[in-house]
């Protein structure tokens, strides 16, 4: 059988595609009158409907997503992260070391979930003005519950994140700015 | 707990630079991202290549993103825009990976599926690369009309008749229609 994409028409004039849109889409005939006594358009509905049916059966066959395919993905998306990110600089006379704002950011995401009321934390670290190489502000912005009084949920978080944060990675935190963004039940 | 953030707050996170934020939005979108690039590529290896070159260009192109179109808009744009790309690469359609049922009861049954969904596939790969991708968003990820021409950068008009025209190609394919 030849195939062409060409729009076909059924002896009694309906457009084959009008027919096959109207068993995919859902879509009404366009004349109905015509269609429920036409013997033309009777059949090929029936053998449309029958034909694509196999077709709507693969749409829905579920798709099995690679098991480790988020981790290859975030694996070069933190290499990319990691290229623009900065450091605090934590000076030894053995040598220095170095962890990176990203550490920074995590350690406060997740000490700032372990406040009840907390659903979700994002962080972003900002140079101290002036510069110094162990110093940070912190920008913060959570998503929350419907509950607790919001400005004692920020201090706390602001609390936890203050007094953990430098213990946990080194970094001196000097301002630590909290916005609400969200509220969910 | 995360599905209660809505993407917008994640999208403004991951523009801030949190990585941990991207990858829940990778969570949420790469099944519908890895089904489009595997219906229009028709092979897994590829379609994982496609879906990790998405996610990694979305990542770099965050700071752009201006919230004035869905994430899901904006992937399903990428993926389709790298799919094609392959495809234009390639000189001969791809191999097609075998589909999967699993074992049914009835081993007669089973092949009489797996033959038809083949034929399906072997229609939708068979079919121009700017049709296939319109299909697959329609049919696949079930996006209306002018969802369509939004993520495919076409016209309503174009993107209907590009699926008019795939639909009349597979039905033609896949069934004993004369």
């Amino acid at each position: 059988m030849a195939v062409t994409d060409q729009a076909e028409s059924l002896p009694c004039g309906v457009r084959l595609e009008e027919l096959l849109a109207q068993v995919a889409d859902g879509a009404p005939p366009a004349d109905e009158r015509h269609q429920s006594a036409c013997p033309y358009c009777q059949t090929a509905l029936r053998r449309l409907r029958r034909g694509w049916a196999d077709v709507t059966d693969f749409t829905q066959e579920p798709v099995n997503v690679p098991r480790r395919l988020t981790a290859q993905i975030m694996a070069r998306v933190r290499v990319l992260a990691a290229q623009t990110a900065d450091f605090i600089l934590l000076g030894h006379p053995r040598g220095e070391t170095r962890v990176s704002d990203a550490v920074v950011v995590r350690t406060a995401q997740r000490l700032a979930r372990t406040i009840p009321g907390v659903v979700y934390a994002s962080a972003r670290v900002e140079q101290h003005d002036p510069p110094l190489p162990d110093r940070r502000d912190l920008s913060m912005r959570l998503v929350v519950t419907l509950g607790p009084a919001l400005y004692r949920l920020a201090d706390a978080v602001r609390a936890i994140v203050r007094r953990q944060t430098p213990r946990l990675t080194g970094a001196q935190l000097d301002r630590i700015d909290i916005r609400i963004d969200d509220i969910t039940r | 707990m995360n599905g209660q953030v809505e993407d917008s707050i994640l999208v403004r996170a991951a523009q801030d630079g949190d990585v941990d934020a991207f990858e829940e939005l990778v969570r949420r979108y790469q099944t519908s991202v890895y089904r489009i690039a595997l219906r229009m590529l028709g092979s897994s290896a590829d379609a994982q290549d496609a879906v990790q070159e998405t996610f990694v260009r979305a990542w770099r192109a965050l700071p752009r993103f201006r919230h004035d179109s869905s994430v899901s808009t904006w992937l399903y744009r990428i993926v389709t825009r790298r799919a094609l790309d392959k495809i234009a690469s390639r000189r001969t359609t791809g191999t097609l990976d075998e589909v999967d049922l699993g074992g049914g009861p009835d081993p007669v049954q089973a092949a009489e599926h797996q033959e038809r969904f083949r034929a399906v596939k072997q229609a939708i790969a068979n079919l121009p690369p700017e049709q296939r991708a319109a299909l697959v968003l329609r049919e696949f990820e079930g996006l209306s009309y002018q969802e369509v021409a939004h993520v495919l950068g076409a016209s309503v008009p174009a993107i209907k008749t590009r699926i008019h025209r795939a639909r009349l190609i597979i039905i033609r394919q896949t069934s004993s229609w004369q």
